[in-house]
């Protein structure tokens, strides 16, 4: 009786677990690494009511890796790149200080743009391919999730260049753009982002 | 005891009506000039960074406030030097002759030279900003004199 108990259990819990996915990939997954050189770029275009600012972060200062997942259907990514504050340069002292000190550099010294997921897995050519995917941005210890537009292509040298763009708002992550004289002259909420990742396959 | 010390003296100092009529003149006229002034300044600021921004880049700069914190302050600024310059031309009005403009003008220059053109003086001499800034913060705020000055030789003379 008690050997026929233990078996409709066995039974049943392989009935069961049979309907749940595996966390780990599956045998039909691709698994590759992708990592980040040093050489990469991100590019901050601004705005004020009396002029415009470019800032950036001209070289990407460590190397990261962004593992790319490509299961059945999903392109998962998963990797993080973290941007110290301080980096920006806005080709302008006063601006790279208003800067700094809009983003809170002295509380939240790093930004951090997690990789999520792509819509595809490219096909890695010299003909740079559209892809979205979705990333994590969290700046002045705000996380949000956005959608991004990629451009992804593969030069002679097997580097992976992938281009990405997206507008973002100071508001999104409660920041206040700067201001002066009463608000008369004042930063414009919308910053477009663009960032330059170049990197190489480990697979 | 100061109402035990006028009801015994009638002296000039205890005549409290005439200075509440004074003081309230002085409020009066500086709170009218105060809201000429702000129309005047803040819309002339206004128009002029929208016409001339590239004037005004230089205040993108880490010497002006920038998180919006003191932005009641700035606006009260007309107020502030209206009703110090009520003041001033009720105690010295006696000193300014003629037409109002001429009076509002003679006005104007002599706080200029007075209050504007020290202050101007230890400005750029201390903080990193550019002649043309000091000049026209120099003619801005002579020119808010002047409007005051004309202001108080009508309501005021």
């Amino acid at each position: 009786m008690l050997f026929k108990n233990l078996t409709c259990s066995f039974l049943l819990l392989i009935t069961l677990t049979s309907f749940i996915s595996p966390g780990y990939p599956n045998a039909s997954s691709q698994i590759k690494k992708w990592v980040i050189s040093e050489n990469s770029n991100l590019r901050v275009n601004g705005s004020t009511n009396i002029n415009t600012f470019i800032c950036e972060i001209p070289s990407y200062d460590q190397i990261d890796t962004i593992t790319v997942n490509k299961s059945n259907k999903d392109v998962l990514l998963s990797g993080t790149i973290n941007l110290n504050v301080k980096s920006f340069d806005c080709h302008n002292v006063i601006m790279t200080h208003d800067l700094r000190k809009t983003l809170k550099q002295d509380q939240y010294p790093v930004l951090h743009i997690s990789f999520l997921t792509l819509n595809k897995l490219p096909d890695l050519t010299a003909k740079a391919e559209p892809v979205t995917g979705w990333v994590f941005i969290e700046i002045a210890g705000v996380r949000k999730r956005f959608e991004v537009n990629y451009q992804i292509s593969q030069d002679n040298q097997k580097i992976i260049h992938l281009l990405g763009s997206r507008d973002v708002n100071f508001s999104d992550f409660n920041l206040i753009p700067p201001r002066k004289l009463g608000g008369m002259i004042k930063t414009n909420d919308k910053l477009s982002v663009d960032f330059h990742l170049k990197m190489k396959s480990m697979d | 005891m100061l109402i035990i010390y006028c009801t015994l003296y009638k002296h000039d100092f205890c005549n409290f009506k005439n200075k509440f009529e004074k003081m309230k003149k002085i409020l009066i006229s500086g709170l009218i000039a105060g809201v000429i002034l702000f129309i005047i300044s803040y819309g002339g600021l206004f128009l002029a960074i929208r016409f001339f921004p590239t004037l005004f880049i230089e205040y993108n700069g880490p010497l002006f406030n920038s998180d919006g914190s003191r932005d009641v302050l700035f606006y009260m600024h007309a107020f502030i030097i209206s009703l110090a310059l009520s003041w001033f031309w009720d105690r010295f009005k006696s000193l300014f002759k003629g037409h109002s403009l001429l009076r509002g003008l003679e006005f104007g220059f002599v706080y200029a030279i007075i209050a504007l053109l020290p202050v101007m003086w230890i400005s750029f001499s201390a903080l990193d900003i550019t002649l043309p800034i000091v000049i026209s913060w120099f003619l801005y705020g002579f020119v808010q004199a002047i409007i005051a000055g004309v202001v108080f030789a009508k309501i005021n003379p």
